[in-house]
């Protein structure tokens, strides 16, 4: 006589590979493939963009410095605004959305598999383009390339072309993964899988998603834009022939703003999650943080005139603009209320995500609050174009992207690998970086406000009072940059060296965790039912239960399954 | 940095008050974490309380927000008005732009600036106004878009080829302010300072009419030189 198992399980071993590893990845349309692309590709390319602002703060490490010449410098500057919004931020927050949300509403794949790889091997072709302009002549023309100097009459070579040709590459590649997770979350949802049941981060997924298919195809006409000026005797931004510059302006900012959010309604949406699985709670308000992203995503959009209030505009704009930044306050500061009321009552396990989290919340808070200033249009007329507003700047998306990246990474780093990551190494690398961020950032925010140092200039001189700061930003780079590495280390060594997770490492309440880690190609043998909107939990508890009556005295029978 | 223009002192104001609100905001935040983080370990014990908060408590907290975020929205538009006054000008100025602000056409160039006075001298990189006097800057670009920016006397604005922006400052005392061109545009675009040089009413006039004779004198030579037939 056989005895049925008392707990029974399904056990699926995944196919024997017919092909190299490489290969398989490289033909892949799974999101789970792609979306380790994306993050792979957006963590190398952090590390470029690293060394490119190393650079420029060495060159920025004493007054009237001959180190980089500025032919050199600006290049440095145009290609490190592009690597870090392009190829790491924006290219990061996706391919964690991509990697998870499909997870998280319990589907088998995504909805439109193959607009999914064409976009990822976009943004790879897009970083291919940039980096092979650095082979002859990189764009000069800075972070954002206003007109007339990005220009075919300023910049005559084709560096400018370079830019434009890689960021419209990578953008298009967005807005086609875009689409791809905007229909699997509208379609793909498991049974019981409600809009109100939907987890924080695939909520976060589909306003994202949302937001990139609209400022994405504003980004692609601004470039297309720029390339028939540039090519084709264009006149969209040439002012004496009736075009405007400012156009150009008006286009970009609307990108740049949007893609600002993006990463922080990222950065808060995965906090969203770990912070209530951490304290062993659920979120305070789900709705109130859900309407609150939303919120962010439209305010946020709306201000992109914040970055214009130096520019001929009218006053009433300005105010406008000034309007919707401050109304920010609200949104923001719902869910940093309610992410603090989770925590509140609750059993902190004060993990490796958890820190990461609260880093960039301390980040985030500090680079938003400086915006609060910027966003007051005559305090902007003095802050903007300072380094107050790099430091800011870099603030909030240091702390969403790179901070609230590494929460991302630390959290499901166990699903992607089946392994957990080094918790000594990551508890030194996140006291090294928010060390080295405050080191690196509050002292250009002092000489931006105090002495009004301007932004992207390749030198400084010794008589206007910053020096000291800027030698201290230096090595507060350094040591960011330092424990950005550590955290890289960490989790290329815990690739294959990490304590295996696991399938459900931190008891969470998404169904991520009741797939195999890592996840099979299918995702989920079963689709799961969904009563609540912490689903794991109810599977959890229901096992507990089953195991429970399986404990009861022998001679009563027992169901199989 | 220390303001030396009435716009600027209003600036200042601004600026003071933006601060106070951010770093509420800030010891809020951070505050709140770091107490709730340190309060609620899991080694205290406790079973983690499942309590939820409900909608009324969040419009309340919404509600408080969105005040604090109005009280800062109002404080701004009032402050930046006054920022933007054209200043009259007081006793000590030049007496004849008393009406009028003093009108100075200032154009941004790869990479220096040019100011054009109104009785057709103009001189590079240093600008000569008299104090006391409401100046007022019309600002254009001859190629790409610049920055003006002389944070001692007035906010930041672009000079953007095809449009003209102004800046408006009355500065209260003698003597001379830097500032430095505050948008990427192109290479020397770090040594594209400017000096702003505050000197009394008559010293003014005196150096905008030297300066209109030394032009006179070079473009007689230059009208010499071509009746003598010394150039082709």
């Amino acid at each position: 006589m056989s005895v049925p198992a008392r707990n029974p399980e399904l056990v699926v071993d995944g196919f024997p590979p017919r092909r190299p590893r490489w290969v398989e990845i490289a033909t892949s349309a799974d999101h789970k493939d792609l979306g380790r692309v994306l993050i792979a590709g957006a963590l190398g390319f952090l590390l470029v963009a690293l060394a490119e602002l190393l650079m420029m703060r060495l060159q920025l490490a004493i007054p009237e410095n001959t180190f980089l010449n500025p032919v050199t410098f600006n290049r440095m500057l145009s290609l490190y605004g592009a690597t870090a919004i392009f190829l790491f931020a924006v290219p990061l927050a996706l391919g964690f959305f991509y990697y998870v949300a499909p997870l998280q509403i319990g589907a088998r794949g995504t909805a439109l598999p193959r607009l999914g790889q064409i976009g990822t091997w976009l943004f790879i072709a897009g970083a291919t383009v940039l980096y092979a302009g650095f082979l002859f002549t990189p764009s000069e023309a800075g972070v954002n390339p206003l007109p007339p100097l990005s220009g075919i009459a300023f910049l005559p070579n084709n560096g400018v072309d370079a830019w434009a040709a890689a960021t419209g590459l990578a953008t298009l590649g967005f807005v086609l993964l875009a689409i791809d997770l905007v229909a699997t979350l509208r379609r793909l949802r498991a049974p019981g899988m409600a809009w109100r049941r939907l987890p924080v981060f695939s909520w976060a997924a589909t306003i994202c998603s949302w937001l990139v298919l609209v400022i994405g195809p504003v980004m692609l006409a601004a470039i297309t834009m720029l390339l028939i000026d540039r090519n084709f005797d264009g006149i969209f931004f040439a002012g004496d022939a009736g075009g405007s510059p400012l156009l150009w302006q008006h286009l970009s900012w609307i990108f740049y703003s949007g893609a600002y959010m993006l990463i922080l309604i990222f950065a808060l949406g995965a906090i969203a999650e770990i912070v209530p699985v951490l304290a062993r709670k659920p979120l305070f308000n789900r709705g109130a943080v859900i309407g609150s992203l939303v919120a962010i995503a439209v305010l946020g959009t709306l201000a992109w005139m914040q970055n214009m209030f130096t520019a001929p505009i009218g006053i009433g704009w300005m105010y406008f603009a000034m309007a919707m930044s401050l109304a920010l306050i609200v949104p923001f500061g719902l869910v940093f209320f309610n992410l603090i009321q989770t925590l509140a009552g609750g059993t902190v396990m004060m993990r490796a995500p958890l820190l990461f989290a609260a880093g960039a919340i301390v980040a985030i808070s500090l680079g938003l609050a400086a915006e609060i200033e910027h966003s007051m249009v005559a305090v902007g007329w003095r802050l903007q174009h300072t380094t107050d507003s790099t430091a800011a700047t870099h603030f909030a998306l240091v702390g969403g992207a790179v901070f609230g990246g590494f929460a991302a990474l630390h959290w499901w780093f166990p699903k992607m690998t089946g392994r957990t990551m080094g918790e000594t190494l990551a508890r030194f690398s996140f006291w090294t970086m928010l060390l080295g961020a405050l080191v690196a950032f509050v002292p250009l925010m002092l000489a931006g406000t105090e002495d009004g140092q301007v932004i992207d200039a390749y030198k400084f001189f010794g008589g206007a009072g910053v020096t000291t700061y800027n030698l201290i930003a230096s090595i507060g780079a350094f040591v960011l940059a330092a424990g950005i590495l550590m955290t890289l280390v960490n989790a290329i060594l815990s690739r294959d060296g990490g304590a295996p997770a696991g399938h459900d490492p931190w008891r969470g309440d998404s169904l991520e965790w009741f797939a195999l880690s890592p996840p099979e190609p299918h995702n989920f043998d079963l689709p799961p039912d969904v009563r609540s909107a912490r689903p794991m939990r109810d599977i959890r508890q229901a096992i507990a239960h089953r195991g429970a009556r399986a404990e009861r005295p022998a001679g009563e029978s027992q169901p199989v399954a | 940095m220390a303001p030396h223009s009435p716009g600027t002192d209003q600036i200042d104001i601004l600026l003071w008050i933006g601060f106070v609100a951010a770093a509420i905001l800030v010891v809020a935040i951070v505050g709140g974490l770091l107490y709730a983080l340190r309060r609620f370990r899991a080694e205290r014990g406790a079973e983690p309380r499942q309590i939820t908060g409900g909608r009324g408590f969040q419009l309340r907290v919404g509600m408080a927000l969105g005040v604090f975020a109005a009280a800062i929205f109002v404080l701004s538009i009032v402050y930046t008005e006054k920022a933007r006054e054209t200043p009259p000008t007081g006793a000590a100025g030049l007496q004849v732009s008393h009406s009028e602000p003093l009108k100075i056409t200032t154009t941004g160039q790869q990479w220096q600036w040019r100011y054009d006075y109104p009785n057709q001298a103009f001189s590079y990189y240093k600008l000569v106004v008299p104090v006391d006097t409401a100046v007022e800057l019309d600002l254009v670009s001859t190629d790409v878009v610049h920055t003006w920016d002389v944070p001692d006397l007035a906010g930041k604005r672009d000079a953007v080829p095809g449009k003209t922006s102004h800046v408006v400052f009355r500065a209260d005392q003698e003597g001379t302010y830097f500032g430095q061109a505050a948008t990427l545009s192109g290479q020397a675009y770090a040594a594209m300072r400017t000096e702003v040089e505050v000197v009394s009413p008559e010293e003014y006039e005196a150096f905008v009419e030297g300066e209109k004779k030394d032009i006179q004198a070079a473009q007689d030579h230059v009208v010499n030189l071509i009746e003598n037939g010394e150039v082709p």
